[in-house]
């Protein structure tokens, strides 16, 4: 589903966020990375996402070439993935509801299967009672349950969450990752940065390590290419 | 084809994606009507101006209808023999190009002259009548080339006459509405330009607004067609309410500006009316605010959509 092949990124004149970072990720599996702030966690996900271009290397997504896509593929790639955020970046100007059908209105969903995949997504995260209030009423934990239920409506072959558990406490943080896992067992590849080591570490799933922007070889390590 | 979809979903499914970016770009008018009002005030105001100008030419040219001073050709039969006098005559009733005719005789018409002086007295030193007799045609149309085509008919008829047209005004009025019509369409052009780029600036500044709507909606795979819908939408809105506000503020100003027009045209004896556009008009007013609204919001668009991450 991923792969890298010694992928380099650089800002600018800036050192290296990530430096000749090679790994794979396979159909239906479910890892972490994990690493201190600025360790290049987002900078990868970015990478896997489309959203940056590598500075060298090369990166194959869900059978994409990224580092050799065109500008307008790169919209339909996008549709094939969703992502997850931190601060999960929703829209407050519109209800809960609109927030989840954002993506399936980009795919141009007519109105009856849309309302049905929304309530779906909602009722996974336990918010459908939720659908029609704004999102800023919520609670951290809530609102970040949206983020998710938006980045799923869309059955996307490959779910990336970029430290999604940050702003949450344990038991929160608990929930969320089961519910990744939970995707993960209906066949949704899952690739999740958090720097909760100890957290990631009770899921029992592959962990890639990164520091400096380079992967450290660990002891759970995924499966490096 | 997306997992889920039928074909026979695919267009209803776009109409709806169409009609929700409108409501959606509606709503967003709605939620900022001072905005909105603003936007559809310039562009009825800019689009105004030149409906003006416009209707103001367009009724000076009607004028030459009125005025009392029709293109007229006199011929002047000096020693022209009577048979050919009765060829002019003939000529004069079958030509569809003259609207009437007066025969002015020479003695007649140094009798009038005689009136018109202070000592009648001094034309009795003149042993003959110098005046010759006189045709005074007026064609049935102010056209200069069909004056000029008149004219030259009536000189072959007529070899021995002096024939005279004054239809110099005609050019000079005709050549001074084309100026005016090349000053319009100037002034319509830079007008245009105007607010085009003020309508592609408030595109530009309310997908500003949208930036985080569009950094997820990117991220969710949206393409910039789908992302400048609304905005193209609203140029649409925008740009019907323009044309809408143009049409009202011009009928308000033809109707400011008839009485004192008629008065001022009334002190130059003139009859002048000044007439209302017609709905065609209107309805052109109205497709120009449309296509400025489409055009501006299509180039703010793409600008900022260009721009954003």
């Amino acid at each position: 589903m991923i792969r890298l092949q010694r992928v380099t990124k650089r800002f600018g004149s800036a050192s290296e966020a990530l430096s000749n970072v090679s790994l794979r990720v396979d159909p239906g599996a479910m890892a972490f990375i994990t690493g201190p702030s600025g360790a290049g966690k987002s900078t990868l996900l970015r990478l896997i996402a489309g959203l940056e271009r590598p500075t060298r290397g090369r990166i194959r997504v869900n059978g994409h070439d990224l580092d050799r896509l065109s500008n307008r593929a790169i919209p339909g790639f996008r549709r094939s993935i969703g992502l997850v955020f931190q601060d999960h970046r929703l829209l407050f100007d519109r209800p809960v509801f609109d927030n989840v059908a954002l993506p399936l209105e980009i795919l141009a969903y007519r109105r009856p299967e849309m309302r049905k995949r929304v309530r779906a997504a909602l009722d996974k995260v336990g918010l459908l009672h939720k659908e029609g209030v704004n999102p800023r009423t919520l609670s951290a934990g809530e609102q970040q349950r949206v983020g998710i239920a938006r980045a799923i409506v869309h059955r996307p072959v490959l779910l990336l969450a970029d430290e999604p558990t940050g702003n949450l406490d344990p038991a929160l943080s608990r929930e969320i990752l089961q519910l990744f896992d939970d995707f993960n067992r209906v066949g949704m590849t899952a690739l999740i940065a958090s720097h909760d080591l100890g957290l990631v570490e009770r899921m029992g799933k592959p962990v890639l390590h990164l520091e400096d922007g380079r992967i450290e070889a660990r002891a759970a390590a995924g499966a490096p290419a | 084809m997306k997992p889920g979809r039928r074909l026979q979903d695919t267009v209803p499914a776009w109409l709806e994606a169409h009609r929700d970016a409108a409501r959606r770009s509606l709503q967003r008018r709605l939620q900022a009507p001072v905005l909105s009002l603003i936007s559809i005030a310039v562009l009825g105001f800019i689009l105004a101006l030149p409906a003006y100008l416009w209707v103001l030419l367009d009724n000076a040219r009607a004028l030459s209808a009125h005025v009392d001073h029709d293109p007229r050709i006199a011929l002047y039969l000096d020693g022209v023999e009577a048979a050919t006098v009765a060829d002019l005559e003939r000529h004069l009733e079958t030509d569809a190009r003259v609207e009437r005719w007066i025969w002015i005789d020479a003695d007649e018409a140094l009798a009038r002259y005689r009136e018109g002086l202070a000592d009648p007295g001094l034309l009795d030193w003149l042993d003959e009548n110098p005046l010759p007799d006189v045709v005074d045609v007026i064609p049935a149309t102010a056209d200069p080339e069909t004056v000029a085509a008149l004219r030259e008919a009536l000189a072959a008829t007529v070899p021995g006459a002096t024939v005279v047209s004054d239809d110099d005004w005609v050019r000079q009025l005709n050549s001074l509405h084309q100026l005016g019509l090349r000053i319009l369409s100037v002034v319509g052009a830079l007008l245009g330009l105007g607010a085009l780029l003020i309508l592609a600036l408030a595109t530009a500044s309310e997908l500003r607004e949208r930036r985080e709507e569009i950094a997820i909606s990117r991220i969710s795979g949206a393409t910039h067609r789908f992302l400048r819908r609304p905005s193209l939408y609203g140029g649409v809105m925008t740009g019907l309410g323009g044309g809408i506000f143009a049409g009202i503020l011009l009928l308000i100003g033809i109707g400011l500006s008839r009485a004192p027009l008629e008065q001022a045209a009334a002190a130059f004896d003139l009859e002048f009316g000044l007439s209302l556009p017609g709905a065609t008009h209107l309805l052109a007013l109205l497709l120009a605010g449309l296509l400025l609204g489409w055009l501006g919001a299509r180039l703010g668009s793409g600008h900022a959509l260009r721009d954003a991450p």
